[in-house]
């Protein structure tokens, strides 16, 4: 199909859409990190004595560790004295008490990225905790969620106003020495989002966190800390954007979910962070480690996620499965481009009796770019009856581009169950035939089959998400196949 | 951090088995590449799950003797040629003169034949990934080399029977190589058994290289005692049209390990390969194939089953690799396992890695115990319990049994299974 090359190219060379930088002036940190940073860090956010201690131990752990190397990914060292490692949009005296009370400028940002907060809180009805750069700057809907007993703030004022839950669960899914890139985080991490949703209660609305790196050479180290009390449930949408930039950034964060008896996390992820160009100059280091704990009976925790930006991903999103009858999903569309690399897949760690666990995983890799699926299946000898579904596709445009699949399956127990399987495929020139034949555009038609071969993980977003991931894969892909 | 144990100098002292000098070079040279190589630890990918398992004791570096009876378990309905602690017997081999076939141990190769077969030796196999059986080729003794003149045909299987003594501690290091030239074929079933009871290490290289539309079958048979730690590699290179089938048939150890490596290396190349493991008590089997799809328009079918009773532990690794330019390329990869017991452990790991768009690759990987609904449905059709444990069981595994092309080997291979099943099943 020759003959739409050049349509092709044109679409290919679509520029990154949210790629502009927001003047504002910042507080920002020299580059470097050592524990003077880190206590000058912890000061700033007036954290107690216990915060800096914890942070410093994880520091000197970090220290001793390896920068890991076993992902199918090659990016150029980081030296981590280059970056700085707080980033704070100046604050006039106190902290804005309203929407209208915020910087214009950043309202502007938001309405360019299409999250304007006055329309999601009046048509969606989603409440925004926007991550600007490294402080949390303006937290809608607080007043109906603290009615239902929800605490849905920033990490910081958690410390602050609920250290007894930090105190307990910080740490407690991701320990500091979990890997390197969590051991940095845990030194460092600057804001992030709790939440903690009480006993019975189910969660009004839907909860949602923007995060956007916007000073250049400053890391962004998010902490999210999501507990659900008793037969209570949550459902928290995260999206990510960043400017372009010809440097490569840095974005390592750590995510916990804790889920007691009979309670359900819901965690979706639609991560747009700026890949590089088309030569595979900058873009987001994106290394994040999330896991999530069923630890009461019957709980469930569900991964969504849909990832078609960073220059290179290595993200696991994890369930730990201990309580009896818990429940873990992962659900994923991982998309690359250009020289874009991701290594991504989930592990579904099973300890406790009949545990069940699906994963889906969609890799569509395009361009010259190199898309892995990695993820551990895991049955403990305590998994009674457990149960696993993997299914894990993959789709290739173009033939220079890789796709991969490292699935290891580990079981200890006889009465544990799992199925794994795995396909390759392209867009073939029977379906493109089919749709040309009756009148439907090459782009339309490789976007229709893509968004079909998406499908089961689409689904499982909400609502607004969905659309909005259907918008991105379009972007991201249109041209991709002629 | 601790600093990860090499290996010990010992192992890298060849005994002087007379071989022609092109080949002690080598086995001089391949040996001075492992002065303070480092043993696998868990850390070491290919080895995570097995490393622990491999225990080597200067003991283990001494040669065993190549002197002594042989025995095999096969009735061998073809021929055959006896290895004894990896030198060739003559006088335990049989077959006869055969044209545009010759089969000599590495001793009887002339200099020039030597130097020839010393160029090609570890050509098929990826060393790094294979880093304990590079030490066959700085230890090897004696080999087999096989060679077929085009459109050669070996009319009857070929045994190769290995045996190792061990009498006392030691190693020995079976090699074969062989060539099958354009349109040749063959059958061969590689034999491993053991006497003795000391701990004792077998260290084996076995080599293929197929020539345009070859047709080569292999058959390993690892029926070893639970003395013997096994370290296999074994390498195939395809060229256009070849066929290349393979099947394994193991039985656990201490340590068993089995690389296998495929090139498809020109179009139209295909390679089947079939493997039943089977382990009980403590034992330890570890299976790891990688199938390189170069060529375009190449087939390959890989099919591994394992069952682990007791405590014991199973392993399947398999690797495809679809190069850049390895359009049409057809590759399915299946692993099943059955779990028998709760001390038991499977880890198992497919993985596809595709650099080829115009591809269809698909793979499957399952770990369960035997079917309840099934089992319920023999039992309540009178058949006892055991017996339809073994039914099932067996059932599992007999698809790939069958398609062993050698009778004497599925017969072995029966009996042994049989035996399995009267210590795993018991009496109700």
């Amino acid at each position: 199909m020759a003959t739409t090359d050049k349509e092709v190219n044109e679409l290919i060379k679509r520029e990154y859409e949210h790629g502009f930088v927001t003047d504002i002036e910042a507080d920002t940190f020299e580059p470097g990190l050592n524990e003077d940073v880190i206590a000058r860090l912890s000061g700033i956010k007036k954290e107690p004595e216990w915060m800096l201690e914890w942070r410093l131990k994880a520091y000197r752990r970090w220290l001793e560790m390896e920068e890991p190397d076993w992902a199918h990914v090659g990016y150029p060292k980081i030296d981590y004295n280059s970056i700085s490692y707080y980033s704070a949009p100046k604050r006039k005296e106190d902290m804005p008490q309203s929407l209208d009370e915020v910087d214009p400028e950043l309202l502007k940002t938001y309405e360019k990225l299409g999250i304007p907060l006055h329309e999601r809180e009046k048509l969606a009805g989603v409440a925004v905790d926007a991550v600007f750069d490294s402080v949390s700057v303006a937290t809608t809907f607080k007043e109906p969620l603290a009615k239902a007993g929800v605490i849905f703030c920033s990490i910081s004022e958690a410390i602050q106003d609920y250290p007894e839950l930090v105190k307990k669960y910080l740490g407690s899914v991701v320990p500091a020495g979990d890997n390197f890139f969590a051991g940095l985080n845990s030194a460092v991490f600057s804001d992030g989002t709790f939440v903690y949703v009480p006993k019975g209660v189910r969660c009004p609305m839907e909860l949602s966190t923007y995060f956007r790196i916007n000073a250049a050479n400053t890391g962004q180290f998010e902490r999210t800390l999501i507990i659900a009390e008793d037969s209570s449930y949550v459902s928290y949408l995260e999206g990510c954007t960043a400017p372009m930039r010809d440097e490569n950034q840095l974005h390592a964060a750590v995510v916990e979910l804790v889920a007691l008896d009979d309670a359900q996390i819901k965690y979706s992820t639609v991560q747009n962070w700026y890949p590089g160009d088309e030569e595979g100059k900058g873009g987001i280091f994106n290394f994040v480690t999330k896991r999530g704990a069923c630890i009461g009976k019957n709980s469930k925790i569900s991964w969504t996620q849909v990832e078609t930006g960073s220059a290179v991903t290595w993200k696991y999103p994890s369930c730990v499965l201990r309580g009896e009858n818990s429940v873990g999903e992962f659900y994923s569309v991982a998309l690359t481009n250009n020289y874009q690399q991701a290594d991504t897949g989930t592990k579904m760690i099973h300890m406790g009796k009949n545990t069940s666990s699906t994963i889906i995983s969609k890799g569509i890799s395009a361009g010259k770019s190199s898309n892995a699926y990695r993820g551990l299946v895991k049955f403990g000898p305590g998994a009674e009856g457990a149960r696993n579904f993997t299914q894990c596709d993959s789709l290739l445009i173009g033939d220079r581009c890789g796709a991969h699949t490292f699935p290891y399956i580990e079981s200890k127990n006889k009465s544990a169950i799992v199925e794994h399987e795995a396909t390759t495929s392209k867009v073939s020139d029977e379906q493109m035939f089919l749709c040309r034949q009756r009148g439907i555009e090459p782009e339309q038609a490789v976007s229709m089959i893509v968004n079909g071969f998406c499908k089961e993980v689409f689904k499982e977003l909400p609502m607004e998400f969905a659309v909005e991931a259907g918008k991105l894969l379009e972007v991201s892909l249109e041209g991709s196949v002629g | 951090m601790k600093p990860a144990p090499t290996l010990s100098s010992a192992f890298l002292h060849p005994v002087g088995h007379s071989l022609p000098e092109p080949l002690v070079a080598l086995r001089k040279q391949r040996g001075t590449a492992l002065v303070d190589m480092p043993l696998p630890t868990r850390k070491t990918e290919n080895w995570k799950y097995s490393s622990k398992f491999l225990k080597l004791t200067d003991e283990m570096a001494n040669a065993l003797p190549a002197d002594g009876k042989t025995g095999s378990s096969l009735a061998v309905p073809g021929y055959k040629v006896a290895f004894l602690n990896g030198v060739m017997i003559p006088e335990a081999s049989e077959y006869p003169d055969l044209d545009g076939i010759t089969i000599q141990s590495f001793d009887d190769l002339s200099d020039d034949e030597a130097a020839e077969l010393a160029d090609r030796l570890d050509s098929t196999l990826d060393n790094n990934a294979v880093q304990m059986a590079r030490l066959n080729s700085a230890r090897f003794e004696d080999g087999l080399l096989i060679r077929l003149s085009p459109d050669a045909v070996l009319d009857q299987p070929l045994f190769i029977v290995h045996e190792v003594t061990a009498d006392a501690s030691g190693s020995a290091f079976p090699r074969i190589y062989v060539d099958a030239g354009r349109h040749s074929q063959i059958t061969l079933v590689e034999e491993y058994i053991s006497s003795g009871s000391e701990p004792v290490m077998v260290n084996t290289v076995s080599e293929f290289t197929l020539a345009d539309g070859a047709n080569v079958t292999s058959i390993r048979l690892n029926m070893e005692g639970e003395n013997v730690q096994h370290i296999g590699a074994t390498g195939v290179r395809q060229q256009r049209s070849s066929r290349f089938e393979s099947h394994c048939v193991g039985f656990g150890g201490p340590l068993r390990r089995h690389d296998l490596q495929v090139r498809l290396e020109g179009e139209g190349a295909e390679c089947k390969l079939n493997g039943v493991v089977v382990t009980q008590g403590k034992q330890h089997y570890d299976n790891h194939t990688t199938i390189e799809h170069i060529a375009a328009h190449c087939n390959s079918e890989e099919t591994y089953r394992n069952i682990a009773a007791d405590q014991s532990h199973a392993i399947f690794n398999g690797r495809i690799h679809i190069h850049q330019d390895a359009q049409k390329s057809n590759a399915d990869m299946n692993n099943k396992n059955l779990l028998l017991s709760n001390g038991a452990e499977i880890d198992t790991k497919p993985e596809l890695e595709i650099y080829a768009d115009d591809v269809k690759c698909a793979h499957g990987a399952t770990i369960g115990q035997l079917d309840e609904a099934s089992l319920f449905y023999l039992v309540s059709r009178g058949i006892a319990r055991r017996e339809a444990n073994v039914l099932l069981t067996m059932a599992f595994i007999n698809e790939l049994v069958e398609q062993i092309p050698v009778a004497a080997v599925r017969e072995t291979a029966q009996t042994r299974l049989n035996q399995f099943f009267d210590q795993t099943f018991e009496e109700a």
